[in-house]
């Protein structure tokens, strides 16, 4: 009997043990989404900016002996064509790609494992006094008597955060700048954001001051269910509808678009905002109301000189939640952007956000390459951006309940 | 002048006022007293309108205030409301400055320029008797008062918009005595300007301040008269009884 | 007079705005059932893709979806319940509850390709499990874990406390008490909860992409380590990349019914359950 009863306590401490460990289980994936993205994405930071495994050689009578990756990029994109741009001689720059050797000399002639590559290759440089050539390291020829290397970099910080061109699979040195991606996503979001707040706002103030009881219950469901849609199918929604009739309402060559990704995102967010900030009005003290329409105030003058002044924290935890989800939106932004990588010029250009290059590019990325890390450097970003939300929004409605 | 003719009042089904009739005068102060529920603050919401609020309810009778039915379809409810005040039972400034508060009024019904409200302010606030304790901090937030002063700020929010009459549920009832004792000499100094009626669970309250007083139960008027007669020599034995402290 | 035309203005917009997310609604779904509803039959529902996805069915991606589904509920649903009733019954109002709702709420707002990334990176990789079920019903479990948790406290919120201190009163212990009187007065709310999970995971496109989701795959999986279809991304391919988009859009507009009808689905039954519960409680 009491070795029973022992047994018996002896089972709840381990059950509660148990519900102890699980109730930190979100706080323990929260940590573990931090190591395992920063440590794949600050991974980037130690790569280097010519792809791994190759060199880039020039003449040693070239005057250049440095050269960043946005200037690598010109070079071999041709559109920079002379080396006096880079501070070097009045000189056509010759870009010479490895597999060009084997124009000039049969594989046949290269030895036992190619061991003759590199002093034929050496012979190249050398001749060439404008050349710049992109060699593999294993079949490099020596840096020295005519030959120099171009030292690679690591990428730095500025590389990725400042930098204005997304190029990760450019060669010889991928660009991973984040400006496009980012740009692009807030353009995205902001216009999302300015067409669902207003709309939103009316909604949750047609839905908490005005509609009767029938009509709200009617809008519930709507509301849920617009939620419950799932964003690939919005995704196709806009592909298939919406980005028609932005083509065709202002005569565009394509209507995939950041305007489109930003109506049908502003949809997405519509539902977010409403049941947040309708909820904030609702929570208006009756006596604020009446207050005010016993003073003389219309209706109108009560709801926005006092109900939404009061329910401001509320509206605006609604308004950072909206943006949120516009944010961290991968599907359907992915599929009506039409993903151009460049710094957007107007609504009718095509962007890329963050998720959607994450969604379309890892799947492509080798694994643990500068590319993949690059991508993860992209998920942090992403991670620390609706981190900073969540806390705003935390942080704005709990000034709400401590005004009572 | 406040006359109300023969009013019933139903929340749905239920009625909460059975045909009542009574005079206000003028400059006066009238107490409606009674146990919880009897609809004496139904009543006192009649006179501006502020049962239409409430979904389901139905009125039958008349409201005359300053000689207009105010049930009248013609009636503006924003003008009757801006011309009959109202005070809550709980103080309920709104999220704004204690200036904005007052001033509040003013703005909904457009009236007057910045230095005509800059007036009226000041003057709604010296009448409120709040005037020396806020005029150092006029944009501060309201919710920095303390609970009396909160409530004598609604009452000069009311007071601001210059109506003829001010009502008044249970303005007390949620104060400490002596910020109760602040708001009985206040209304005390108003009765020369306003026709104010009040709502008071507070026997003792309604002796002080009132002239005249109404005793209501489930939601009929049992008897209305001077304060000091209904008080000393009530006619009916139900007030009596509710005087004395039997029930309530 | 001026005021009352401007609060007429403004309440007339409104009650547009309010019609127009109506319109919304039913336009999108209007669209989406007008055009599935002549590709859905029984051979569509039952058989696989056949000629590059332009022909055939889904049958694949259903089942591919119905493993994710109930993979990832096995995973996140015990877990999620534990979680709610310690921080909901056992840890007291102190700052670690803080911080753990905090977390929770936080994990909640992370966009799930970002949850696609850690499952890619922990159970593909790290783990060693490869494009597999396992992979992507852990994956979806910690990306649906925050909205069990939440639901599952508020139905634990919702049971009286008078329920527990009588419990409590007759000697039975704290497990006991929640074990026989709190989670069975719970349980249609906690449901509920799981309905929706069953919609938000069958929905779910970003999260499978690299940690499960197969592009074509006409057999099925015969253990916990193949790859399967999924009912959204079936739908993203159709719609993007398959070989001929043209054709295979009428199996688009299949596959995006069904998906909806899932969807919607969970959600009718999940407000169904919550309206009659209200009425319940309102009737008690």
């Amino acid at each position: 009997m009491i070795k029973n009863k022992f047994f018996k306590r002896l089972i709840e401490k381990g059950v509660e043990a148990m519900l102890t460990l699980s109730g930190a289980v979100t706080s323990i994936i929260i940590l573990f989404m931090c190591i395992f993205l920063f440590v794949e994405g600050f991974g980037l930071f130690k790569s280097s900016t010519v792809e791994e495994g190759y060199s880039i050689y020039v003449n040693s009578e070239n005057p250049v002996s440095e050269l960043s990756p946005q200037e690598l990029k010109q070079i071999f994109d041709s559109e920079v064509t002379n080396w006096k741009e880079f501070g070097g001689k009045d000189q056509a720059i010759r870009v010479y790609r490895f597999d060009e050797i084997f124009k000039t000399y049969p594989e046949e002639e290269m030895g036992e494992d190619f061991s003759i590559l590199p002093i034929v290759l050496g012979d190249v440089v050398r001749e060439n006094e404008g050349i710049v050539a992109f060699l593999p390291t294993d079949f490099a020829p020596e840096a020295n008597n005519g030959i120099k290397m171009i030292p690679a970099d690591q990428i730095s910080f500025s590389d990725f955060f400042l930098g204005e061109e997304w190029l990760p699979t450019a060669t010889p040195s991928p660009l991973f700048g984040l400006m496009p991606l980012l740009l692009g996503t807030l353009l995205v979001s902001l216009l999302a954001i300015s067409i669902a707040l207003p709309l939103g706002l009316g909604v949750a103030i047609y839905l908490s001051e005005l509609a009767d009881e029938r009509t709200r219950r009617f809008m519930k469901p709507v509301i849920e269910l617009l939620a419950g849609i799932p964003s690939v199918v919005y995704g196709f929604f806009g592909l298939v509808v919406l980005a028609p009739i932005i083509q065709k309402t202002f005569n565009l060559p394509v209507g995939e678009t950041a305007l489109t990704g930003g109506v049908i995102l502003a949809i997405m967010a519509l539902p977010t905002i409403i049941s947040i900030a309708e909820d904030a009005m609702r929570n208006t003290p009756r006596e604020m109301r009446e207050a005010s329409l016993a003073l003389g105030a219309t209706k109108w003058q009560t709801i926005y000189k006092v109900i939404i002044p009061y329910s401001k924290s509320g509206i605006s935890a609604a308004v950072v939640l909206g943006i949120g989800r516009a944010i961290g939106e991968t599907m359907a932004v992915l599929m009506v952007t039409g993903n151009g990588a460049m710094i957007p010029g107007s609504v009718f250009d095509s962007v890329r956000t963050i998720p959607a290059t994450i969604a379309a590019e890892l799947g492509e990325a080798p694994f643990s390459g500068p590319h993949y890390q690059s991508l993860f450097l992209l998920g942090c970003v992403l991670f620390v951006i609706t981190m900073v939300i969540s806390v705003a929004s935390e942080v704005i409605s709990k000034k709400q309940n401590y005004k009572h | 002048m406040i006359e109300a003719k023969n009013i019933n009042f139903y929340y749905d089904e239920f009625q909460a006022l059975k045909n009542i009739s009574m005079k206000m005068e003028p400059n006066s102060v009238t107490a409606f007293i009674g146990p919880s529920g009897c609809g004496k603050s139904t009543f006192l919401r009649l006179f501006n309108r502020m049962n239409d609020l409430i979904d389901n309810t139905r009125m039958e009778g008349e409201c005359i205030v300053d000689n207009q039915n105010i049930y009248d379809k013609k009636m503006n409810v924003d003008t009757l409301r801006k011309q009959v005040g109202m005070v809550f039972q709980k103080p309920n400034p709104f999220p704004k400055t204690i200036f904005e508060n007052v001033a509040y009024g003013l703005r909904v019904n457009d009236l007057g320029n910045k230095q005509f409200i800059q007036e009226r302010v000041e003057e709604s606030l010296i009448s409120a008797a709040l005037w020396d304790e806020v005029k150092d901090k006029l944009n501060k937030s309201a919710f920095e008062l303390s609970g009396g002063q909160q409530q004598r700020l609604c009452i000069a929010r009311a007071l601001a918009v210059s109506p003829s009459v001010i009502l008044m549920d249970e303005p007390a009832s949620a104060l400490d005595p002596i910020s109760t004792l602040k708001i009985e000499e206040l209304i005390h100094d108003l009765k020369k300007d306003y026709t104010i009626v009040i709502v008071t669970h507070n026997m003792q309250q309604a002796a002080r301040v009132s002239d005249k007083t109404g005793f209501f139960m489930l939601g009929e008027l049992v008897e209305y008269s001077d304060t000091k007669k209904m008080f000393l020599n009530p006619e009916k034995e139900e007030t009596q009884n509710y005087i004395t402290g039997r029930f309530g | 007079m001026n005021r009352k035309i401007s609060q007429q203005i403004a309440f007339t917009l409104f009650r547009i705005f309010g019609l127009l997310v109506v319109v919304i609604l039913f336009s999108i779904l209007g669209f989406i059932v007008v055009n599935g509803i002549q590709v859905i039959n029984w051979e569509f529902l039952t058989t696989a893709p056949k000629d590059g996805m332009t022909t055939g069915g889904i049958f694949p991606a259903i089942v591919g979806t119905f493993y994710l589904i109930v993979g990832s509920l096995l995973i996140a649903f015990p877990l999620g319940v534990m979680s709610a009733v310690y921080t909901n019954e056992y840890a007291g109002r102190g700052w670690i509850v803080k911080i753990i709702r905090m977390m929770t709420n936080n994990l909640a707002g992370i966009p799930s390709i970002v949850f696609g990334l850690f499952g890619m990176a922990l159970f593909v990789n790290k783990l060693g499990f490869g494009d597999s079920i396992l992979a992507g019903s852990l994956t979806l479990s910690v990306l649906v874990l925050p909205l069990i948790i939440r639901t599952t406290e508020e139905a634990l919120k919702a049971v009286p406390d008078s329920f527990r201190t009588g419990s409590l009163a007759l000697g039975a212990t704290k497990l006991q008490t929640i074990r026989k009187v709190v989670l069975p007065t719970a349980l249609p709310n906690i449901i509920t909860g799981l309905i929706l999970s069953v919609g938000r995971i069958s929905g779910e496109t970003a999260p499978i992409l690299f940690t499960v989701a197969a592009y074509f795959l006409p057999h099925l999986p015969t253990s916990l380590y193949d790859q399967v279809m999924a009912l959204p991304y079936h739908l993203y391919a159709l719609a993007t990349s398959g070989t001929d988009i043209e054709a295979s859009r009428p199996m688009a507009y299949g596959t995006a019914l069904v998906l909806i009808g899932i969807v919607l689905i969970m959600n009718l039954i999940a407000s169904f359950i919550r309206r009659r519960l209200e009425r319940k409680w309102k009737r008690n």
